[in-house]
């Protein structure tokens, strides 16, 4: 597996003016030189060490995990040989393929939603001559919220007696509408949950984004004649792709590690419709202590939402065809 | 009306809606949380002292207050001079470095759930503040380093060599020279610790199983029994953990959006 992708995303690969460059200078600099590696050392060793620490530290200890016999007694764990049984129950297991359909399509659904909307709103936004800064604040509130919140919010608009939803439409339908009591319904209402969540934190992205193009290459193509979609789709769009690239990723990890809002939500439910990755993930581990399939779960989410990653940056690079994103 | 406002406005009643039942749901008696009434018709702060009362609402605010700002103030330390370091020192592997953050910051949190917990029950960690707030900066450490890196990177380094040149130590270059240059980016980074510090679920229904040491959204996801959600009392106590984020957002929105513009389109 390759890295390249994501190193492209970082700016350190494109070329920096600002970038120290010590073969310029001049003999004498090589103490200070040395001085600058370890003060440079110094400031960032406490950090690395709590990364390494507290987060690599468990990843290793997971995958590991999941890759072992584990034995939980009172007194602790005891890891032993190796095995890929953990694995092997996950993938003979229709929870499991059922969680990862779901999760797979739940992604994809709501991250295509919320970046066409979301593009459609800052383009809207960007049109705005006043207010602007007030539209801001207020697209930043549902992202600002606790998810446990909004997903308890979303229940009671979706309850079936006496949710707002059920108040405007069963006049329409003659009878009560429980949307969480299908697993269509269940499916389609977590997402409007979601949509509305994070649909404005990724219009706020792309709008700070298109504000920052370069106003004469727009208007260079308005003098040759392009006309508004032909100047979004040829001039904008292309130079959107670094923020775009930026916001799928950020979005396709977060709706990957779906958590908090089908454990309000839906519980899963019902039956195991809505049972994320994540959800199963800790179901098998907190709740049926079983720590070997756990972990596997855990895992595989990760390997699948990195292949997913660099999969997304690939597509979407020779897709526009040129280099640098 | 035209194109443009009518639009705005679909926007405006879209995220504001769902944000005005909450208030509004907050301020019915318990009885008339039970009907879809669009106002409040006798609105009463009941709902409010049940949150305090009947629930142990106050010490979840008392958690998630010293967890977020312990947190906050403990990865803008840590990761202005990580930032630094990695975007203007001339360390070798800077590169491999910000690529392994990036990738550790990908590993979803069901994943770091167990073995933290095993992590912090060695260490007699488990139900404490200090606790989430090592895991909360370990989480959030790779996040904030990419954002203020990249806005290190984009100060022009004029001012810096002069400082050098003057015999400056790079720790004295820092804070005289890069820190005020560097406002905007370090609110970013404090306000996306912040929020997700206070919004996080899973770990800290992990690790914090005791009354005295849960954050608001586990209190809020446990409010109620087996069967009974009681909505009022949930909204009520939401209301009151939206208000410092609203504030939050209200005051530093400038920021934020000049640190996503610094961090996204450079990054």
């Amino acid at each position: 597996m390759t890295v390249a992708p994501v190193e492209k995303v970082l700016p350190e690969q494109q070329p920096q003016k600002t970038r120290p460059q010590p073969q310029h200078q001049s003999p004498p600099a090589g103490r200070a030189e040395r001085h600058m590696v370890s003060a440079g050392w110094a400031f960032s060793a406490p950090s690395l060490l709590v990364v390494a620490g507290v987060m690599v530290f468990p990843i290793v200890f997971s995958v590991v995990m999941s890759l072992s016999n584990v034995n939980a007694t009172v007194s602790g764990f005891h890891l032993s040989g190796l095995t890929f049984d953990n694995y092997s129950i996950l993938f003979h297991a229709d929870r499991y393929w059922h969680s990862l359909y779901f999760t797979v399509l739940y992604t994809i659904g709501t991250v295509f939603a919320e970046i066409i909307a979301g593009m459609l709103i800052a383009l809207v936004l960007e049109r705005l001559k006043s207010g602007r800064g007030w539209m801001m604040t207020l697209l930043l509130m549902p992202w600002a919220i606790v998810s446990v919140i909004s997903a308890e919010l979303w229940d009671y608009i979706y309850n079936g007696v006496y949710g707002v939803l059920n108040a405007a439409l069963s006049p329409l339908f003659g009878h009560d509408i429980n949307v969480l009591g299908t697993p269509l319904g269940a499916t389609v209402g977590m997402a409007v949950a979601d949509i509305w969540k994070t649909t404005p934190f990724v219009a706020v992205i792309i709008l700070a984004g298109l504000v920052m193009l370069p106003g004469d290459v727009m208007e260079a193509g308005r003098m040759d004649g392009a006309n508004g979609w032909q100047i979004f789709w040829h001039i904008r769009f292309p130079l959107m792709r670094p923020t775009l690239s930026i916001a799928v990723m950020f979005r396709i990890l977060q709706a990957f590690g779906l958590f908090d809002l089908p454990y309000v939500l839906t519980n899963g439910g019902p039956g195991n419709s809505t049972e994320s990755l994540a959800l199963l993930g800790y179901q098998v581990l907190f709740v049926d202590l079983k720590f070997g399939p756990g972990a596997a779960v855990a895992t595989s989410t990760a390997v699948i939402v990195l292949i997913g990653c660099l999969l997304f940056l690939k597509v979407f690079r020779s897709q526009v065809g040129q280099e640098e994103i | 009306m035209n194109g443009t406002n009518l639009s705005v406005l679909l926007v405006v009643l879209f995220v504001s809606l769902p944000l005005y039942w909450l208030v509004a749901t907050s301020l019915k008696g318990t009885r008339e949380v039970a009907t879809a009434n669009l106002f409040p018709h006798a609105p009463t702060g009941s709902q409010y002292s049940t949150a305090f009362s009947t629930y142990d609402f106050g010490t979840y605010i008392e958690t998630s207050v010293i967890v977020a700002v312990a947190t906050t103030v403990l990865v803008l330390l840590l990761g202005i001079g990580a930032g630094y370091a990695l975007g203007r020192l001339p360390l070798r592997g800077r590169n491999g470095i910000m690529v392994s953050l990036l990738m550790i910051s990908l590993f979803p949190a069901v994943a770091l759930a167990a073995p933290l917990y095993l992590l912090m029950r060695g260490i007699g960690w488990l139900n404490s503040y200090q606790g989430l707030i090592l895991a909360y900066t370990a989480m959030t450490l790779p996040f904030a380093i990419w954002i203020l890196r990249n806005y290190f990177i984009s100060i022009p380094k004029e001012m810096e060599e002069v400082a050098r040149m003057d015999g400056a130590s790079p720790l004295r270059t820092v804070v005289s020279v890069i820190l005020p240059q560097a406002t905007p980016g370090i609110f970013t980074a404090g306000i996306f610790t912040f929020v997700a510090s206070w919004t996080e679920f899973l770990i800290a229904l992990t690790l914090n199983s005791e009354d005295r040491y849960r954050t608001i959204p586990v209190g809020i996801a446990l409010f109620g029994g087996q069967f009974t959600t009681p909505y009022g009392t949930i909204f009520a106590a939401s209301t009151v953990a939206m208000l410092p984020i609203a504030l939050l957002v209200l005051v530093f929105r400038r920021a934020v959006v000049s640190g996503l513009t610094a961090g996204a389109v450079k990054g």
